[in-house]
């Protein structure tokens, strides 16, 4: 029972992830999402359920909405210095493809099961994506990277835009990147 | 106030002292299957609240008791805005609780991994 909705849920959620990428959960009230997603606190609820289903929501769209993308790229790029650009560059567009997970990793997923659940899950992916380019850019000489380095990669990755986010100096994790990829590549 | 906890598969809602007698309720039991998600919300209070039947609504002092809206009926014990959460139902007789706890985020903690572990 019930009246229509009255807005579109996919724009709300996608509003919501936004906001979340950029502020603390805790940070982010009840008032905060009704001023910003223009939809009625008591439809917010019915929707939703509550503040962590709605950041849930938002969570599961970035990671296919924004990072699924961004990790495609990267299992596309021809060698390690490729996807190495392509992880970084993603700070230049004002997306963010990466921000909502930085956040999650860091805030929600030490203390939440289902935020834990998707943020391995997305990293994993991410991890598999470097490894294959990582595979493919060694293949001459038949040996496998172990998958602990695509791990490794990865984490540097991370952790060189979590630096470009902070320092808002994209140029010095470009140069550090494009260094890491020279001494992974193929000699 | 309420006061919250679990007992096997339900959720127990205590009203406690004289908000009894506002509320015209001292227990509700709600099967965690029943229940999907609760926040803290301190802006609840200055959402429209819609008819109230039965209860007691001192508007700035106490808002308690079932309230009507938009064809739902919601719960409400708040007298501390601050301290207000929302717990949102499902095939319950009240679309919502909007209870006031001592403990705001721990009552949300609790709630929330009660019905993420079912």
């Amino acid at each position: 029972m019930g009246r229509p909705r009255g807005f579109d849920e996919t724009e709300v959620i996608a509003a919501a992830a936004a906001l979340f990428a950029n502020r603390a959960y805790d940070g982010v009230s009840v008032d905060d999402l009704v001023t910003h997603l223009g939809v009625h606190r008591n439809s917010l609820y019915k929707t939703f359920g509550s503040k962590r289903g709605l950041y849930l929501a938002a969570l599961r769209w970035h990671v296919k909405h924004q990072v699924q993308p961004l990790i495609s790229e990267v299992g596309a790029a021809r060698d390690i210095d490729e996807a190495v650009r392509g992880t970084l560059a993603a700070h230049n567009d004002d997306v963010g493809a990466l921000d909502l997970l930085l956040m999650a990793a860091t805030e929600r997923a030490p203390v939440d099961e289902e935020v834990r659940t998707e943020v391995s899950a997305a990293l994993h992916a991410l991890d598999r994506a470097v490894s294959t380019v990582l595979t493919g850019t060694t293949s001459d000489n038949g040996d496998q990277p172990a998958p602990a380095l695509a791990e490794a990669l990865t984490s540097a990755l991370i952790g060189l835009r979590l630096r470009a986010r902070a320092t808002a100096s994209p140029t010095e994790s470009d140069l550090a990147g494009a260094a890491l990829a020279r001494h992974l590549g193929p000699a | 106030m309420a006061h919250l906890h679990a007992d096997g598969d339900t959720l127990v809602v205590e009203i406690e002292g004289l908000d009894k007698l506002w509320a015209l309720k001292s227990r509700l039991t709600i099967p965690l299957a029943n229940i999907r998600g609760a926040t803290a919300d301190p802006g609840m209070i200055r959402t429209p609240k819609g008819i109230r039947a039965p209860g007691s609504h001192l508007p700035g002092v106490i808002t308690a008791g079932t309230f009507h809206i938009d064809g739902e009926r919601v719960f409400w014990d708040v007298r501390d805005p601050a301290k207000a959460v929302v717990i949102e139902l499902a095939d319950e007789r009240y679309a919502r609780l909007v209870i006031q706890v001592d403990d705001p985020r721990s009552t949300v903690d609790l709630v929330e991994s009660l019905i993420t572990r079912t």
